[in-house]
C-alpha cells in the first residue's frame, strides 16, 4: 500500500489514549440478540455476568424496543417468541414490559427460558410456558462469542441512530440510514453505514485491524478501528462522495470508494475478516 | 378521535410552552375544543403564558389524589372558550406523578375534546417519561443551535422507542439575516439531521416575549405584521392536514442583488 497514494486522504491521526479502548478486559455492553429460527423469534437477554454493573433494566428495555421498531419489516405478524432469559432475574413488571414491547410489533410471547426459580414463577404466573433450564456455571459464558474469533451473524438495522443511543455487535454492522452526532456504534466486524456517518464507529472492537468502515456521507465525530482513532479534517470535503476508512501502517485513512476497486490491498480488505488472508 | 400530542424538546428554554399555548389559541380559535396540560410539574408556567393563574384552583395532582373532579381543576379560558388549562403542580407532591398517573387522567379528559396539547419540561427525566406517557404524537420543538438540535435528536429517539408517532419539528427562534450570514444552522441543516417531518418554522419575534409578558398569547388578537403569529397559524392549520404555504423568511431588507445572488446558488 503506498500510503502517499493520491487516492487516500490523511486523517488526523494518533495512538488511542482512551482508558475504555486501552483496557482489553473491558467487554461491550452485551446485546440483546433477536434470532428468527424456523418461524419462531428467539430473544435472547444478555446473561447477569455479561451485563456491566452500569446497565439498568430500562437500557435494556428500551434496547430491545429500538431493535423490534428497526427491523419492523421484518417481523412476521403474530409469530411466536421464546424469551431466553438465562440467569437474569425478571420479575412480573419487567415480563409484562417484554411482553408490551413485543406485542407493539404484532409479536406474542410464548415461552421463557430460565434458569433462575424466581423468573419461573413470575413467568407462569403470568400464564407463559416455562422452560427452566439448569443454572448456568458462572465461569463459563454461555455464548462462546468472546473467546472465539467467530463473528456473529451480521446486524441489519433501518433506522437514523440518533444522539445517545449505540449499537453494539460482536458481528459486521450494517446500517440503512444515517448515524447522527451522539450515536455510536461498536462492531467487532466491519461497519457499513448507508447514509451519514456523523457520530463514532468503532470496528474491530476491540483489536480487530483488519476491518472497516463505509459510508456514503463520512463526517465522523471519530474514526476508530481495532485501537486506533482517528478524527475528521477540520475542513469537510467540499463534496461528500462514498468513502471506506481502513487501518494501515501509518493509521487510519480514507479513501473514496471507487478507488478502492483498483487497489489491490483494498480488494482484500473488502473480504470480511473471517475471510481475508493474513 | 381525539388528538394527543406532547410538545417536548431535550433542551430548555427553546419555546416549548409558547408554541403549546399559541397551538392551543389557535385551534381553538378555529373553532376545536382543546385541553391544554401543563406537564412541566414543578416548574408549571402555561398557566403563566396563558394568563390564566390567577384563576387556578386545583391542579392535577389535586385530582389525582381524589381532592376533586378533573372538571373542577379545568380552568376555562374566558376569552377562548373552546380552550381549557389543566394546571400543574409546584409543591413536592408532584414527585408522585407516575406514568399511569398521566394515562388514566387524560384518558378521562380526552373524550371531550378534538386536541389535548401536553407541555413536556425539558429532559428525559421523568417529568418527561410522564409527559410522553399518553401521547400518541408529538411536536419537537428546537431552535437552530447544535446543543439544541443534538437533544431533539435524543428525543426523537427515545419517542420513536415508545412508540409515539408522527413526531414533527418545528424550528424555533429562527434569525433570516444569520442563516444568510452563515452564522446560523439553516432550516435545511436542521432537519436533514433529525430526518423528521418539518411542519413550521418560527422566526425571532419580540412580540413573543412583550405577549409572554401580558399573558396573551401572541395569536389572541390578530397580528397581521407579526410573522411568528402567522407562523403558529400556518402550524395549526398544517397540524389540521391543510397544505399552507411556508413563510418566506428571507431577510427583508434583502435588495435586488442578495435576492438574484440567491436564486444563482440555489
Ligand atoms: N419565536 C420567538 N421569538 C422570540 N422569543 C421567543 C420565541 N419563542 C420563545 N421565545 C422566548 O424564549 C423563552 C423561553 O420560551 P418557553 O418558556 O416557551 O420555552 P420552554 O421550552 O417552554 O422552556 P422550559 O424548558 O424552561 O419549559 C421565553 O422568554 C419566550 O418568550
Ligand atoms: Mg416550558
Amino acid at each position: 500500500m503506498n500510503a502517499d497514494s493520491p487516492s487516500t486522504l490523511p486523517i488526523n491521526d494518533q495512538e488511542t489514549t482512551d482508558p475504555i479502548l486501552a483496557t482489553p478486559a473491558q467487554q461491550p455492553k452485551l446485546q440483546i440478540r433477536l434470532k428468527n429460527e424456523d418461524g419462531v423469534v428467539k430473544l435472547i437477554l444478555p446473561t447477569e455476568a455479561e451485563t456491566p454493573a452500569s446497565a439498568s433494566w430500562n437500557d435494556l428495555l428500551e434496547q430491545l424496543q429500538q431493535r423490534l421498531q428497526a427491523n419492523i419489516r421484518f417481523w412476521q405478524p403474530l409469530a411466536v417468541v421464546h424469551l431466553i432469559a438465562y440467569d437474569r432475574l425478571l420479575d412480573a413488571r419487567q415480563l409484562q414490559a417484554i411482553n408490551d414491547a413485543l406485542s407493539d410489533v404484532s409479536l406474542q410471547l410464548q415461552i421463557v427460558v430460565t434458569s433462575r426459580r424466581q423468573t419461573a414463577v413470575a413467568a407462569a404466573t403470568a400464564g407463559y410456558s416455562v422452560t427452566q433450564q439448569l443454572a448456568i456455571d458462572p465461569l463459563v459464558p454461555p455464548s462462546n462469542a468472546n473467546l472465539t474469533p467467530l463473528l456473529a451473524e451480521p446486524i441489519y438495522l433501518q433506522m437514523t441512530v440518533r444522539s445517545g443511543m449505540d449499537i453494539r455487535h460482536q458481528g459486521n454492522v450494517i446500517i440503512m440510514g444515517d448515524v447522527n452526532p451522539g450515536g455510536e456504534i461498536f462492531a467487532a466486524g466491519d461497519i457499513i453505514i448507508w447514509g451519514r456517518l456523523r457520530g463514532i464507529a468503532h470496528a474491530g472492537y476491540p483489536n480487530n485491524p483488519q476491518c472497516l468502515i463505509m459510508a456514503l456521507q463520512m463526517e465522523p465525530t471519530q474514526l476508530r478501528i481495532a485501537d486506533r482513532v482517528a478524527r475528521a479534517p477540520e475542513t469537510p470535503p467540499p463534496q461528500f462522495e462514498p468513502e471506506i476508512a481502513y487501518i494501515t501502517p501509518q493509521g487510519i485513512r480514507i479513501a473514496r470508494a471507487v478507488d478502492m476497486k483498483t487497489t489491490p490491498y483494498l480488494r482484500e480488505l473488502a473480504l470480511p475478516p473471517s475471510l481475508r488472508p493474513d | 378521535m381525539t388528538r394527543i400530542i406532547v410538545i417536548t424538546s431535550g433542551k430548555g428554554g427553546v419555546g416549548k410552552t409558547t408554541v403549546t399555548a399559541n397551538l392551543g389559541m389557535t385551534l381553538a380559535k378555529m373553532g376545536h375544543r382543546v385541553a391544554l396540560v401543563d406537564g412541566d410539574f414543578g416548574l408549571r408556567n402555561l398557566d403563566l403564558l396563558l394568563g390564566l393563574e390567577n384563576r387556578v384552583v386545583y391542579t392535577a395532582v389535586e385530582v389525582l389524589a381524589g381532592e376533586c373532579r378533573l372538571d373542577q381543576a379545568l380552568v376555562r379560558d374566558k376569552r377562548q372558550p373552546g380552550l381549557v388549562l389543566l394546571p400543574a403542580t409546584q409543591n413536592r407532591k408532584a414527585e408522585m406523578i407516575t406514568p399511569n398517573h398521566m394515562k388514566w387522567m387524560i384518558g378521562e379528559l380526552a373524550p371531550q375534546f378534538d386536541f389535548v396539547l401536553i407541555d413536556s419540561p425539558a429532559g428525559i427525566e421523568m417529568g418527561f417519561k410522564n409527559a410522553i406517557a399518553a401521547a400518541q404524537e408529538a411536536l419537537i420543538v428546537t431552535t437552530p443551535e447544535i446543543s439544541a438540535v443534538r437533544d431533539a435528536d435524543r428525543v426523537i429517539g427515545l419517542l420513536e422507542a415508545s412508540n409515539i408517532s408522527p413526531a414533527r419539528l418545528i424550528v424555533n427562534r429562527l434569525r433570516p439575516a444569520m442563516v444568510e450570514a452563515s452564522e446560523m444552522m439553516s432550516v435545511e441543516d436542521v432537519s436533514e439531521i433529525l430526518a423528521i417531518q418539518l411542519i413550521g418554522v418560527v422566526p425571532e419575534d419580540e412580540r413573543v416575549i412583550t405577549s409572554t409578558n401580558r399573558g396573551e398569547p401572541l395569536v389572541l388578537e390578530n397580528n397581521p405584521n407579526s410573522r411568528a403569529a402567522k407562523a403558529f397559524e400556518n402550524i395549526a392549520h398544517r397540524l389540521c392536514g391543510e397544505k399552507t404555504p411556508y413563510l418566506d423568511l428571507s431577510v427583508d431588507r434583502g435588495n435586488i442583488l442578495t435576492r438574484l445572488r440567491k436564486i444563482f446558488t440555489k
